[in-house]
């Protein structure tokens, strides 16, 4: 027999809260040097030529850097990403979801209209379409009961997009947070960076992790608190306070992620 | 020579750039009214003419027809939902944007709404079409709030965008404006794009300089017009100097020609 706590055991606001009194104060001197650094890096890799067609990085290039097959990149499995992430934007501005499925369907036509990943669901058969919602209604109830409710005041912005252009447009940086909380107005660190994944935490959401916390430091200039990522698949949540090391540590990956995408053309 | 200058967008940069605006401004008189209006009336147009700086950028290339999703009505409810907070400090900026949709969809209830328009949309739109709205319209409002909270100067959200009517040349030109910034006799506007700005970026910002500038009753262009995209973290701006208005009327006139190019049928 399956038993459900009537709550669950972790909360995403207390872990996005932390201890306040313990919120170092704002940085926003590291950013300079971490452009810098990516710079000079990216520069040691491409050289001066200016590239027609930049290399573009994303969260989903350091996600899964091997040649490996994940089940996440097949298409039903984007399409639950996809409506995993529509739930989280409804849920952070504090919409009841009534059917799940419906629901996500419906924000994601207003917002896109028509394309390829909606297409592979039009022709889906019943069963997988079935499957699918069942699949999708698991991972919202697991999302739901972890998120609880955000306060308002927390400023919550869902799907916060960043694009940052170095060594003069060769290498462009894009990126989409889930969920991003708190100011950059503040005194102390604030920023609170929250990555909803359909999958099981692996070493790739560790680096998604880094890379939300570097392109958000290159885009505000100013150093996030804390990136957290969350598994709706297994309810698991990870949480990193961000320093210079952890930003520093992303800085190699992007480099490493860059001479691979060079070393390939 | 143009004035545009570029700095990555930081509260220090932000407050330099409207605290160094120039004083003295330029003004457009009636001789250049008159001089833009023939050089439109020269550009033959079928129907009515709608030129803003996107229009610039694409140079008058035709985009999709427009449609109203969440991200497009995001920008009238956030802009509306920060002038509720700015005036009631203790609402949130999910409840003012709250506020701002009841107000739309009364419009529409109350047959105030034409067809087409955001209340429209809204009134006829399902629940979680609306809940998306929300969101997008909080990620507008709080950003532009983030942006306004550093600013050392008196802010206001501009009551609506600059609006410019050629006379006899069935032309409308509109320039776009999230903020307006109030120094002694002159102002400086911000404009909030989402993206990054691209090579055109500079042509478009001399675009909404120069219709600001018209749609002022005296002519007076803004002191300085500053492009801030935050999802890239960078800052344009451009100074309202004579050379910029000649440049940012000339590249309108040139996306009217470029438009009528397009559509002129070529013969067999």
């Amino acid at each position: 027999m399956t038993t459900l706590l009537d709550s669950s055991p972790i909360s995403v606001v207390d872990a996005l809260r932390g201890d306040r009194t313990k919120r170092p104060l704002i940085d926003t001197a590291s950013a300079a040097g971490l452009r810098s650094l990516l710079d000079d890096g990216i520069y040691e890799v491409i050289g001066a030529e200016r590239l027609t067609t930049p290399l573009v990085l994303r969260a989903s290039t350091l996600h899964q850097r091997a040649a490996t097959t994940d089940i996440m990149t097949s298409g039903t499995g984007r399409l639950r990403g996809v409506l995993v992430s529509q739930i989280l934007r409804l849920l952070s501005v504090g919409v009841s979801i009534d059917h799940a499925f419906d629901d996500a369907l419906c924000a994601w036509r207003g917002e896109v209209g028509t394309n390829d990943l909606l297409e592979h669901l039009d022709q889906l058969d019943d069963d997988e379409r079935a499957r699918l919602a069942t699949d999708l209604d698991a991972h919202c109830v697991t999302l739901s009961r972890a998120l609880g409710e955000i306060p308002a005041r927390w400023r919550p912005r869902s799907a916060a997009r960043a694009i940052q252009r170095l060594a003069g447009g060769n290498v462009v940086l894009r990126d989409v947070v889930d969920l991003v909380i708190g100011n950059t107005t503040s005194d102390v660190a604030s920023i609170a960076l929250f990555d909803v994944t359909t999958s099981p935490l692996g070493e790739g959401a560790e680096r998604t992790m880094r890379y939300h916390a570097l392109v958000q430091t290159l885009r505000t200039s100013t150093m996030p608190l804390r990136s957290c990522t969350f598994s709706t698949a297994t309810g698991e949540l990870w949480v990193r306070d961000v320093d210079y090391s952890l930003l520093a540590r992303s800085v190699d990956e992007v480099l490493t992620c860059v001479r691979d995408l060079w070393s390939a053309r | 020579m143009t004035s545009l200058l570029h700095r990555r967008l930081t509260d220090e940069y932000v407050n330099e750039l409207i605290e160094s605006a120039p004083c003295c401004v330029a003004q457009l008189t009636d001789d250049h009214r008159r001089s833009l209006t023939a050089r439109f009336r020269a550009v033959a147009s079928p129907g009515h003419r709608r030129l803003d700086a996107w229009s610039v950028e694409q140079a008058g290339q035709r985009g999709r027809a427009f449609r109203w999703a969440p991200a497009t009505a995001r920008r009238v409810l956030g802009n509306g939902a920060l002038r509720r907070v700015a005036v009631q400090p203790l609402t949130t900026i999910t409840g003012a944007v709250r506020d701002e949709l009841a107000d739309q969809m009364l419009r529409a209830a109350s047959g105030y709404a034409r067809d087409g328009s955001l209340s429209y949309w809204l009134a006829s739109a399902p629940h979680p079409v609306i809940g998306l709205v929300t969101a997008e319209a909080v990620n507008w409002a709080t950003q532009l709030q983030e942006i306004t909270e550093g600013m050392h100067a008196n802010w206001s959200v501009a009551a609506s965008d600059a609006y410019y009517d050629v006379a006899s040349a069935r032309t409308t030109l509109r320039g776009r404006r999230d903020v307006v910034i109030d120094r002694d006799d002159t102002r400086v506007i911000v404009r909030v794009r989402s993206g990054s700005p691209g090579k055109s970026a500079g042509p478009g910002l001399r675009a909404d300089l120069t219709i600001d500038a018209l749609a002022d009753h005296d002519g007076l262009a803004p002191a300085r017009l500053i492009g801030l995209w935050p999802e890239a973290g960078v800052c344009l701006c451009v100074d309202g100097t004579m050379a910029d208005l000649r440049a940012g009327a000339r590249d309108l006139v040139r996306t009217a020609v470029a438009q009528r190019r397009q559509r002129t049928p070529l013969a067999a």
